[in-house]
């Protein structure tokens, strides 16, 4: 595009980094919080401050809750355009159960899949789900909503936007161009070893900014580049739906290949059947693990066409001691409880493919490699953050000497993803303590609780970054943060106070789930109170920080 | 504790041998050291012994877990330690002293 | 860069050509190599994990290209007629297969 590729690739990492980074931001942050969403979640509702349970038993626990469960209310709505006719009230054909738990859940989410009567698609299916107290096969109340698992995780890969996956596309788009920005910066950075190692914060703003960013893209870069990669790699059935379009034909035939080669049935008989002890089909499964040489615990289960003559039950390892999500899955007859079929040791294609998902989703026990995930997407964050900076720095000057306002624009939207960001996770943790316990759709209020602390965040840090018109830092940065230190010391208090679980007697009985994140909160504040207090000092004292950083430039800009 | 104790070891093996290959750059030499050139020699030596430590770091960590998950450890390890390393070099650079005394001891 | 020497004209179309035609690319690529290495006995959805690791990499390359590149229309050629050729390769061997 220009005359040589370095600044073509500049030019492409400013632009395409500046505009798709917005949306970055939401990805890495609520993207590292998400390591620690089960802990969230118990943060968030107290009932389920437990010690995580394994798989309940099938037969006395799981059987009655499936036979119970009907679609979601919400997924009702959602599929009133894929019926021709008029939407049922009864769902009686259930195709799926399923039931998945990790090393860190001590509520269970089972999962049933039905027909839908008069589906366009015959293939469709309706979706219910409940959250589960393993223990006594007691069924949670919805409003409770998971803010980790079921709202700031949703949130990192789909922006909550699901109206016709939109949100999971503009998600899909910015991790291509995290890829490119990731390739373009490193063709950019040319002392890309020499300077591995550099940070100067003493040096004018802009030098230290660059400084910071090139180091936090540079160190973490093969983390950066695997994450967004994988995150593709995971969705790339939905961006490249080709196997149910324009290949279906090859696939329909695959799965009835398939279908013969395993011995699993691909359709209903159309004939009702019984159900075994699916504990004795668990227990079974178990015991082939071992002999096996790999003991394990039952991470997934499942029960195809269910209520059927060709029903079958597939049982899964849990992966909590490797990369691999869950795996060696045993298929039993579900009428009969004899084994069908164990799955073969997984192919080259397979390997690599669990590896790039479940290095990306994290169910593995390793609690040091999750600090250094969480570690690494804030690195990521830090990345952005500065880009924004180093974006404003550098044309600031030039723009106020001028007149322009681009500067100035982007100041206020960045603190806005930014501290704005921050500023709206904090406030749905206040609002989950405030609310009232028995508000009906709690859930709901959070979420309203988190986009409006935003949209707040949003109106003040477009107004409180006018001063970067005069080349001057934006109050509004210091003020956000002020704000963050504030809720977060805020939602530590309210923990205390609504709970009684505070940190003494949370350390004290070593429940870490909770401890965690409080400490965690308060770590943020304190960080957040520094880093006003260090901003305060940076722009209260204007000519003499100019004096500083770069004299001649702003003064002629002030003049 | 065997393991956590391992994994300390790693990080701290990665840090050393980060620190070690940052010193074998003039710049950084410059600012731990105060002289303004580093023996060739010298800093032969300390790349050998860096290139080393993060060789050990990474034995370490797969005495700790399985083969695929200890590369990530150690990956993410060696992120860790080089901001660590950075910042070290922009704040306390003399912190780094021992390191130079250590290669050549 | 305040006032780039390129045209907003030739920008739009270097956007067009990496976004619209990297992704014709990327889907004429994967649906090609799916279908020949499902022609090949390779297990479906390891065809369609192995041919996205693949396709996932060039659509990043081309993407680069297509701002790289001195002639935007080479870029636009290659990436939305490669894409279409291959897409209707992949469809030619389907027939061929079922």
């Amino acid at each position: 595009m220009f005359q040589n590729l370095r600044l073509t690739m500049a030019w492409l990492h400013t632009w395409f980094g500046l505009v798709l980074g917005f949306v970055l931001m939401v990805v890495f942050f609520f993207g590292a919080l998400s390591v620690f969403d089960r802990e969230i979640d118990r943060w968030a509702i107290p009932e389920t401050r437990f010690e995580p349970q394994p798989m309940p038993s099938f037969d006395k626990v799981l059987r009655p809750v499936f036979e119970s469960m009907q679609p979601d209310p919400g997924q009702i709505e959602l599929a009133r355009s894929r019926v021709d006719g008029p939407m049922a009230t009864h769902f009686p054909v259930a195709k799926t159960w399923g039931a998945y738990t990790t090393h860190r859940d001590p509520v269970l989410g089972v999962f049933a899949g039905f027909e839908l009567p008069n589906a366009k698609d015959p293939d469709d299916i309706i979706w219910g789900t409940r959250t589960i107290d393993p223990r006594t096969g007691k069924t949670l109340p919805d409003d409770q909503l998971k803010i980790g698992s079921q709202f700031f995780y949703p949130l990192h890969y789909s922006l909550n936007i699901n109206w016709r996956e939109l949100g999971t596309w503009i998600v899909g788009f910015a991790a291509l161009v995290m890829l490119v920005a990731l390739v373009s910066g490193v063709i950019v950075h040319r002392k890309l070893f020499r300077e591995l190692f550099t940070f100067r914060p003493g040096k004018n703003t802009q030098r230290s900014v660059l400084d910071l960013h090139n180091l936090t893209g540079v160190v973490a870069l093969p983390f950066h580049f695997v994450f967004a990669f994988s995150g593709l790699l995971i969705f790339g059935g939905t961006y490249f739906p080709i196997g149910h379009t324009q290949l279906k034909p090859l696939h329909d035939l695959h799965e009835v290949l398939e279908s013969q080669e395993t011995g699993l049935p691909h359709e209903r008989a159309g004939v009702p059947g019984r159900l075994a002890s699916v504990d004795a089909m668990m227990a079974e499964a178990q015991r082939r693990w071992q002999a096996r040489g790999m003991a394990g615990e039952v991470g997934f289960l499942t029960v195809r066409h269910v209520g059927d003559a060709n029903a079958y039950v597939s049982i899964y390892r849990a992966g909590t001691d490797r990369i691999a999500l869950t795996g060696e899955g045993i298929h039993f007859n579900a009428a009969t409880g004899e084994v069908m079929r164990e799955d073969p040791p997984p192919t080259v294609a397979q390997h690599i493919n669990t590896f790039l998902t479940g290095l990306h989703l994290q169910h593995f026990r390793h609690w040091t490699l999750r600090w250094l995930y969480l570690m690494g997407g804030l690195l990521g964050c830090v990345c952005i953050a500065t880009g924004f900076l180093f974006f404003v720095e550098k044309r600031k000057r030039q723009h106020a000497a001028q007149g322009l306002r681009g500067a100035r624009w982007v100041d206020g939207f960045a603190v806005s993803a930014v501290t704005g960001m921050l500023v709206a996770a904090l406030a749905m943790l206040v609002a989950n303590r405030l609310l009232p316990a028995d508000l009906p759709g709690r859930g709901d209020w959070e979420q309203y609780a988190f986009w409006a602390a935003w949209a707040l965040a949003l109106a003040h840090g477009l107004w409180r970054t006018a001063p970067v018109a005069q080349a001057r830092i934006a109050p509004a940065w210091a003020e956000q943060c002020l704000a963050v230190a504030v809720l977060a010391v805020a939602a530590v208090l309210l923990n205390w106070v609504t709970t009684g679980d505070h940190l003494g007697r949370t350390l004290a009985a070593g429940y870490w789930p909770v401890a965690g994140v409080d400490l965690f909160l308060l770590g943020a504040a304190a960080m957040a109170f520094l880093a006003a207090r260090a901003l305060r000092r940076r722009s209260g004292v204007p000519s003499a920080s100019a004096a500083a950083n770069a004299p001649s430039r702003s003064e002629a800009a002030r003049a | 504790m065997r393991d956590a104790l391992m994994l300390l070891a790693a990080q701290a093996a990665n840090i050393a041998g980060l620190a070690w290959l940052a010193l074998a750059m003039p710049a950084h030499w410059e600012q731990v050291c105060g002289r303004s050139a580093c023996h060739p020699r010298a800093a032969r030596l300390l790349r050998a012994v860096g290139a080393g430590a993060l060789a050990v770091s990474l034995l370490l960590c797969m005495a700790v877990d399985h083969p695929s998950m200890a590369s990530l450890v150690w990956v993410m390890s060696l992120a860790a330690a080089a901001l660590a390393v950075a910042f070290t070099l922009a704040w306390r650079p003399h912190w780094l002293r021992v390191l130079v005394r250590l290669s050549r001891g | 860069m305040a006032a780039p020497p390129v045209s907003r004209l030739n920008i739009a179309v270097r956007i067009g050509a990496a976004v619209l035609g990297g992704y014709a690319f990327t889907w004429g690529f994967i649906a090609l190599s799916v279908a020949l290495l499902f022609a090949a006995r390779m297990e479906f959805h390891d065809a369609e994990t192995l041919a996205t690791i693949v396709g996932l990499l060039l659509f990043v390359a081309a993407f680069l290209w297509a701002f790289a590149a001195r002639s935007v229309a080479i870029v636009w050629t290659v990436l939305a007629g490669g894409g279409a050729l291959m897409a209707g390769a992949a469809t030619l061997v389907q027939r061929a297969l079922t």
